[in-house]
């Protein structure tokens, strides 16, 4: 048995996770939420014309990989990335890297995952995991089967691993440099689909979907947009929250009292995503209450539209007086 | 099950509409939520759980992973209530 000496912390996002764990492997110790708000992981896109299981796409984080870009661009951190066509390959430079004590980040198909309960498995090729040790042919959480998963964003057999990282970073210019990046997804995309923008275009869809497509199906497209949000690392509310936690922690670094306001507001952002899922939920399911509707959910989205825009501008303007 | 595991339970069934359950046949470490659980609820169910919860005692699940371990029974879910209330 191969078991490398790599302490591995929960997390709730899996590309955050990985890449905290693996700057913590390398001494640099920063939490998850800080690793996702460096790496400018909050956005909103609603995109139709990429389908997932035949519906449109609609997404409350950055694409898949942003995060560990930006971490691997911090000065002193070093990232290997490699992507192979041979299966053999693949898993013989995993071992490689496993047996020079490399814990290594993979991007893997969550369907293929034996750990993930079955009702949970769907098809995903962008979940980030660490292989940290090996026992005979069983990798301690990994698959072959799941590095080379087909479909959409199919991982190639996708591996990466750190080789350097500064022992010490000044967090400061880092986590301006994330907000900003955010805030121009947020407030400043010239696409209608991105950021606030994106959510209001989204909210304007949802409401003509019941005459568009009939009730069944636009309840079948609203189940779709509530999985997209709460389950499958795609997480609205989720990532508001996270991304509240990233800011709580840089007003303490920076003994800032507008990014803790900017936090409690953005929580607030995302419980009001949570009421809109929760409603889209009790529709689909076909127990709505009365206050319960098509216009009530559009309505909802705006409000959550409304409180981002606030809460990004305030970020904006409190990020150019810092860089 | 103590007071709390019972009252949740009950507050499961009627977010969930489940009016046909037979509340004494659940055990305190069956899944809440999937295929094996006894109450036949899935993940859309599963959101509106963590809402109402939220709103009832004030326990925010912050994310998709904290949900679903602390929905894997109504042991589980008093415990996180009583430790984060």
């Amino acid at each position: 048995m191969l078991l490398l000496d790599f302490l591995h912390t929960q997390s709730a996002h899996c590309e955050s996770g990985v890449a905290a764990n693996l700057l913590t492997h390398h001494g640099l110790n920063i939490s998850e939420a800080m690793a996702f708000g460096i790496g400018g992981g909050l956005f909103f896109g609603y995109l139709p014309f990429i389908r997932i299981n035949g519906l449109p796409l609609v997404t409350y984080r950055a694409a898949a990989g942003h995060i560990l870009r930006q971490i691997a661009g911090i000065p002193g951190v070093c990232m290997v990335e490699k992507k192979f066509r041979n299966r053999d390959e693949a898993m013989a430079e995993l071992d490689h890297a496993l047996a020079a004590s490399i814990p290594v980040g993979l991007q893997t198909g969550v369907f293929w995952l034996p750990y993930f309960p079955k009702a949970l498995r769907f098809h995903f090729n962008a979940h980030n995991l660490v292989v940290y040790g090996k026992e005979g042919n069983e990798y301690l959480i990994s698959l072959a089967r799941a590095r080379f998963a087909s479909g959409a964003l199919a991982p190639k057999g996708k591996m990466y691993y750190l080789t350097q990282a500064p022992a010490e970073l000044e967090l400061a210019p880092h986590l301006v440099r994330g907000i900003q990046s955010v805030c121009k997804m947020m407030l400043a995309s010239p696409f209608p689909l991105i950021g606030v923008k994106g959510i209001r275009f989204l909210a304007k869809r949802l409401g003509r979907w019941p005459q568009r497509l009939g009730r069944e199906k636009a309840d079948l497209h609203l189940g779709h947009v509530v999985r997209m949000q709460e389950e499958i690392g795609t997480g609205g509310g989720g990532f508001r929250f996270m991304y509240a936690a990233f800011l709580q922690e840089s007003a303490t670094i920076m003994q800032e009292p507008r990014l803790q306001e900017c936090a409690a507001a953005l929580t607030a952002a995302g419980d009001t995503w949570r009421e809109f899922a929760a409603m889209a939920a009790r529709i689909c399911k076909k127990r709505g209450r009365p206050e319960d509707s098509y216009p009530a959910m559009v309505a909802c989205l705006n409000r959550c539209g409304a409180m981002e825009e606030k809460v990004f501008a305030e970020l904006r303007q409190w990020a150019r007086q810092h860089s | 099950m103590d007071p709390l595991q019972q009252e949740l339970l009950e507050l499961i069934c009627t977010t969930c509409n489940l009016h046909d359950v037979d509340l004494a046949s659940i055990g305190p470490d069956d899944p809440l939520i999937g295929p094996d659980s006894p109450l036949g609820t899935d993940s859309l169910d599963a959101l509106e759980i963590a809402v109402t919860v939220q709103k009832e005692y004030g326990v925010r699940m912050d994310s998709e992973n904290t949900s679903r371990v602390v929905l894997q029974s109504v042991t589980h879910l008093a415990d996180y209530i009583k430790a984060n209330r």
